[in-house]
């Protein structure tokens, strides 16, 4: 199983592009968080498409989408662009571009970043899995940071699991806009509410390029707990009403106006598949105040939303900022009327990993996938049809796997990886240099309800100065991606107008493949008592000294006249001895 | 009393106790006499030195060890040239670098008159004469005049060793109408390639003209000025004496003033790099937001200045629009000057450094300068704003500087004082005519945050002084005064910091000095001797570039992340490993020695004492 330097064309076409590693990492403590660890380097991907035709002058767009979720939460996802146009100044004129991204650019001649802060795990089940949010959005815990160079065919990849996340990676991300928090959408961002959610997710995301120049696109995906009197969540389960939820109880502050140097502001409420069949099959009409729900403030526009196979799939209610001010400030929100059961979209499989095995000496990762039957849903494909999947997982050196022991089960039954694996490409772990890599397109047939597969690995031993503090923890295991490259997120707006210029709805009109994130593994590794070596050092030497001791004290005693001395000594106590009971007795007679 | 008897019971096969008086059976030693008695203990035979060699050669091979275990335990120090080091600072510090450099004076008279040796001689003579009487200053080395003498009649020379490349015939009294900068020009093409390379030369030319009333003096952009006027010979020498030591060589900076020479920073980072930020801020972009064209107008503007200041600096320039940074101190309304008004005592308090993310340029790593450069525009609640001046005055400029760190200017908009509603929400451009104005005051600022004047608008000098102002911001015989300043400062401050090292690495025998560091050094101490060595030909903008990466090298070597590695061979560990097994071994063997050592005298004395009774008895 030897590795590849370069992909296979077929699979870089597709958009998978494994490449050379290289040895050395760059990364900008831009965020302000230290990281310092074990990064992990590599390769992979490619990215979407560039949109647009190169703008003539340094643009900004601020964009803020709210979405009901169904498991009584809402989605918030801000959106912000900055671009500066192709010129001779990039990285040293700047009017509303960062300066800082730009010298970043231009300095390490990035083509592509992604670097995503992350805390909180994304709920495919219930938050949906296959549409662009959850496709691009949905990050893995921690810090992950996709890098592509310019003139290089290496991608890297870095990330750190246990990475926490607070408001000191949020300032610095929030200087990277013109206004930072201090006008425009950007000043929704109370921190103590958006940190309060149950997924919080930062994401800078750049791309540059000769004829683009760069693009900047900094979002930001909470899932927050609408703030409602619990007086109204009272009821439970069916029959039970949405929690009615504005801005206000969001974020607890108001819209008051558009960030002045923005080109465009908007608010968009989205309202998902489950909820337009719903509303549609009561034979009512999607408007802003219908049978089910009414929104606060009636929208300056309505959008309809199709997903890949043309189906209508959601509803945008969009709103403009600008036209609101500080003395009528927008507090968007929605009211429940009637009760309402909605699922999302899951993405065809559930992924999710975990560990096998007991002791601190081997064990196996187990990948398993379970079938959503989305399949079913979407077309009423023949049964002989095959889904395909690729897996694209990351293994530091430690973790020693053996890639010939991976063993597939599909439905219970053992199957021969030929028979499941149309393509595999590893670049085996390099100790203390490289981690593992593992890309692995899969082909399950349709019929398939829970596959899984396994391997093996040896826990490693590190060297006494390369554990980390507090090791006893474990160590983390980085989420893998699992991507269907058969099935598409991308939606399309059929009657959005072409001058509206949304970079918000043009991110969710690329083309991208449904992917998701698994969890992060825990690998307890077998760590040493850290005062060895000390330990060692004191033990030796006492042994040592004792034995140096002993023989020098042979060499040097005289045994025959150290028992002539005991004896005389034995001859001078008694003498003393006798004189002591003289004078005893001497002292017991003048007493009596 | 019960372990005694155990004792006593166990000595049973023991023989028996030796009866007093008697000599010993056994060979080396005597026993004393355990009754009582009160003959000394005796031995017959000489004492064996057997165990006292043994253990005595264990001590001594532990002796001679112990320099190898430290010669192998001994950590890796790079041998730093402390005697170069040393050698330069008494260098320095006894002769500090100084420039020589000449002074040409040309009188060109209109009457034909006679000219000869002894005229050009005496005036040679009275110029060094004045020279001598007032003040030097510290980078001035010496100073060789020559004067010519140019008539109708002809032209002498003073037969000196300056070479101002004069040509005689060039100009004359009657090229003055042409105006003072075309003027300058001719006096430039006249003076030719003079002093190019060897030390600099100055030319004072001093051309009668007999309609003049009184006298006046223009200061040329090159290295030359000329006095114009009427006058006589004490009078001219004492204004050539005064030109030359008053601009030439101080700039203008009067006594007590501060400027350059009196304090010893310059801007610049230890690795010679700066960057200007210039950054637009928009107080409150509520109320209006301004924008500029800088990449246009500013580099036009500014490259001149940047080419012009390469010995000293690599200068990058760099733009940024701000948004959203109130100014941090309190301004308060005035009726009477129309606006709101600052006084002195609020700037230390005006750059808010919570909310002017100005830091922000990947330019500026490792240890360059970043100079800041602030256009603020205040919001409309406290526009127009002024700078008051301490006797009441407002600013003309508008400006202030802060030393080390850069300057600020306050910018009104135009519509500042109409209504402010009319504006509001709207993006405006800076015109350029405004744009310029402000840079100029950026050069302005950045010439005094090198030390030298602002501008000489101020200066008294007994009589009108005119100044020919040059596009590159700084004019020739300043820039060369910058360059003999940052030599001289740059020496120095290379000489501190490879003292520190020096005597960090003395203090510190625990710390590791690489190779690298050692390396750095050399070629620091190389380079400060090189610019010494240009400074002492008077070629001073060499000599500062030479100062310059003298003083880059040594501060990497200072800051050369291997120092940091010293708590990792802290002598604490040291004895941590090494104690365990030293510390019994040690005691055992000096014990050892010791006892045998006391046994060997005590048992010598025995047999010296038995001699002597076996001489006395026979």
């Amino acid at each position: 199983m030897a590795a590849h330097s370069r992909g296979h064309p077929a699979m870089r076409e597709r958009g998978f592009s494994p490449a050379g590693t290289s040895p050395y990492w760059w990364i900008r403590p831009c965020a302000g968080s230290i990281l310092f660890l074990s990064l992990l380097f590599l390769f992979l991907f490619t990215a979407a498409a560039a949109s647009a035709a190169a703008p003539e002058e340094e643009k900004f767009t601020e964009e803020l989408l709210l979405r009901p979720l169904p498991d009584r939460k809402a989605l918030a996802y801000f959106h912000f662009r900055s671009s500066a146009p192709p010129a001779a100044s990039v990285g040293r004129h700047h009017h509303l571009f960062p300066k800082a991204i730009s010298q970043l650019v231009k300095k390490y001649h990035i083509s592509e970043l992604e670097l995503s802060f992350t805390q909180g795990r994304w709920n495919y089940e219930q938050w949906g899995g296959f549409d662009p949010m959850s496709t691009n959005n949905a990050k893995p815990p921690g810090v992950e940071l996709w890098g592509f160079k310019l003139n290089e065919g290496n991608l890297r990849y870095g990330a750190l699991p246990r990475e926490a996340v607070c408001t000191e990676n949020l300032t610095p991300w929030l200087k990277l806009l013109p206004y930072r928090d201090k006008a425009g959408i950007a000043s929704l961002l109370y921190r103590p509410s958006i940190y309060k959610g149950y997924y919080h997710s930062q994401k800078l995301k750049l791309r540059s390029s000769q004829s683009l120049g760069i693009i900047l696109d900094q979002t930001l995906t909470v899932v927050l707990q609408p703030n409602t009197v619990s007086g109204e969540q009272l009821h439970s389960n069916h029959g039970q009403l949405q929690p009615n939820w504005s801005m206000r109880h969001l974020f607890n502050r108001k819209l008051s106006g558009k960030c002045l140097v923005s080109k465009s502001s908007r608010v968009f409420i989205e309202v998902d598949k489950g909820i337009v069949d719903n509303v549609n099959k009561s034979g009512s009409d999607l408007s802003w105040s219908n049978e089910f729900f009414v929104l606060s403030n009636s929208p300056d526009k309505l959008i309809k939303g199709q997903n890949h196979v043309e189906i209508q799939s959601s509803f945008l209610y969009v709103y403009d900022a600008s036209n609101y001010t500080e003395e009528k400030p927008l507090d968007v929100g929605i009211t429940w009327k009637l009760p309402l059961v909605w699922t999302c979209t899951p993405s065809p499989f559930h992924a999710s990993r975990f560990l096998m095995g007991s002791g601190n000496e081997r064990g196996s990762i187990a990948l398993s996938f379970m079938s959503t039957n989305l399949h079913k849903q979407i077309s009423g494909s023949p049964t002989d049809c095959s889904i395909k999947a690729v897996i694209f997982q990351v293994v530091p050196w430690y973790v020693k796997v053996y890639y010939h022991s991976l063993e597939i089960f599909i439905d219970g039954s053992r199957k021969t990886v030929s028979e499941v694996v149309d393509k595999i490409h590893v670049i085996p772990s390099e100790d203390k240099l490289l981690p593992g890599t593992l890309e692995m397109l899969l082909r399950f047939p349709c019929s398939m309800q829970s596959g899984t597969l396994t391997l093996d690995f040896d826990r490693g031993f590190l060297h006494i100065d390369e554990y980390p503090p507090d090791a006893n923890q474990g160590f983390d295991i980085p989420s893998a991606l699992v991507s269907f490259p058969e099935f598409s997120s991308a939606r399309s707006y059929p009657e959005i107008d072409p001058v509206l210029g949304s970079p918000l709805l043009e991110n969710f009109q690329e083309d991208s493949v449904v992917k998701s994130y698994t969890e992060v593994l825990l690998v307890p590794l077998t760590t040493p008592d850290f005062s060895m070596p000390y330990n060692v050092i004191t033990f030796t030497c006492t042994v040592l000294a004792l034995y140096f001791g002993s023989l020098l004290n042979a060499l040097r005693r005289r045994i025959g006249e150290e028992e002539r001395e005991l004896k005389k000594t034995v001859v001078i106590l008694k003498k003393w001895q006798l004189l002591a009971s003289i004078l005893y007795r001497k002292f017991v007679d003048e007493l009596f | 009393m019960l372990a005694m008897a155990e004792i006593a019971g166990d000595e049973a096969p023991t023989p028996p106790p030796p009866i007093s008086g008697e000599v010993s059976t056994d060979p080396y030693t005597s026993t004393p006499a355990s009754t009582g008695s009160n003959n000394p203990p005796l031995r017959t035979t000489k004492p064996g030195v057997k165990r006292l060699i043994l253990t005595a050669s264990v001590l001594l091979s532990f002796l001679v060890g112990l320099p190898f275990l430290l010669k192998s335990t001994e950590i890796h120090r790079s041998p730093l040239p402390s005697d170069a080091i040393t050698a330069l600072a008494h260098r320095l510090h006894s002769t500090p670098p100084s420039f020589p450099c000449g002074l040409h004076a040309v009188f060109l008279r209109s009457v034909p008159d006679r000219s000869d040796a002894s005229l050009t001689r005496r005036l040679e003579q009275s110029i060094s004469a004045q020279l001598q009487l007032l003040p030097a200053t510290s980078t001035a080395g010496n100073v060789s005049v020559s004067v010519t003498v140019e008539s109708a009649g002809g032209c002498s020379s003073s037969s000196s060793n300056v070479d101002s490349g004069w040509q005689c015939g060039t100009v004359t009294s009657a090229d003055l109408v042409i105006g003072d900068e075309v003027f300058d020009e001719l006096l430039h093409s006249a003076l030719g390639s003079g002093g190019g390379d060897g030390s600099r030369v100055y030319t004072v030319v001093v051309v009668e003209v007999d309609d003049a009333e009184g006298m006046r003096i223009v200061v040329g952009k090159h290295r030359h000025a000329w006095v114009v006027g009427k006058a006589d010979e004490v009078k001219a020498v004492s204004v050539i004496g005064k030109v030359f030591a008053k601009y030439f060589m101080n700039g203008g900076i009067e006594e007590g003033e501060a400027g350059i020479g009196k304090g010893e920073f310059m801007p610049v980072g230890s690795d010679g790099n700066v960057v200007l930020s210039f950054s637009l801020l928009n107080a409150d972009p509520s109320d209006w937001v301004y924008d500029w064209d800088f990449e246009k107008i500013g580099e036009r503007m500014l490259n001149p200045v940047v080419e012009a200041l390469r010995p000293i600096a690599e200068i990058n320039i760099e733009s940024q629009v701000l948004y959203h940074t109130p100014k941090s101190s309190y301004s308060y309304s005035d009726d009477k000057l129309g606006g709101n008004v600052l006084s002195m005592g609020d700037i230390p308090f005006f750059v808010n450094s919570n909310e002017w993310h100005l830091d922000t340029s990947i330019s500026a790593t490792g240890r360059s300068k970043v100079l800041q450069f602030v256009v603020y525009i205040p919001s409309a609640r406290e526009c127009p704003l002024y700078l008051q001046l301490p006797d009441g005055r407002l600013s003309k400029t508008n400006a202030f500087i802060s030393p080390m760190w850069g300057g600020v200017l306050i910018w009104n908009p135009p519509d500042c004082s109409l209504d402010s509603k009319k504006t509001h929400g709207t993006r405006k451009k800076m015109s350029s005519q405004e744009l310029m104005e402000t840079i100029e005051i950026f050069i302005g600022q950045l010439r005094q945050l090198f030390g030298l004047k602002p501008s000489y608008l101020s200066q008294n000098m007994d009589m009108p002084t005119k100044f020919v102002v040059s596009e590159k911001g700084f004019t020739e015989w300043e820039l060369d005064l910058l360059y003999r300043h940052h030599a001289r400062s740059n020496l120095l401050s290379c000489l501190t910091t490879l003292e520190s090292l020096s005597s960090l690495v003395r203090s510190l025998p625990r710390m590791i000095v690489m190779d690298e560091i050692g390396r750095q050094v050399e070629l620091s101490l190389e380079a400060a001797n090189l610019a010494q060595g240009n400074a002492t030909l008077g070629i001073s903008d060499s000599s500062a570039v030479y100062a310059t990466r003298a003083r880059a090298l040594a501060e990497d070597a200072f800051f050369h992340p291997s120092i940091m590695s010293i708590s990792y061979a802290s002598i604490e560990h040291y004895f941590a490993i090494y104690m365990p097994f030293f510390a019994p071994v040690s005691l055992h063997v000096l014990l050892a020695a010791i006892k045998e050592l006391k046994r060997y005298k005590a048992e010598r004395a025995k047999y010296s004492a038995f001699l002597a009774s076996q001489a006395t008895s026979s």
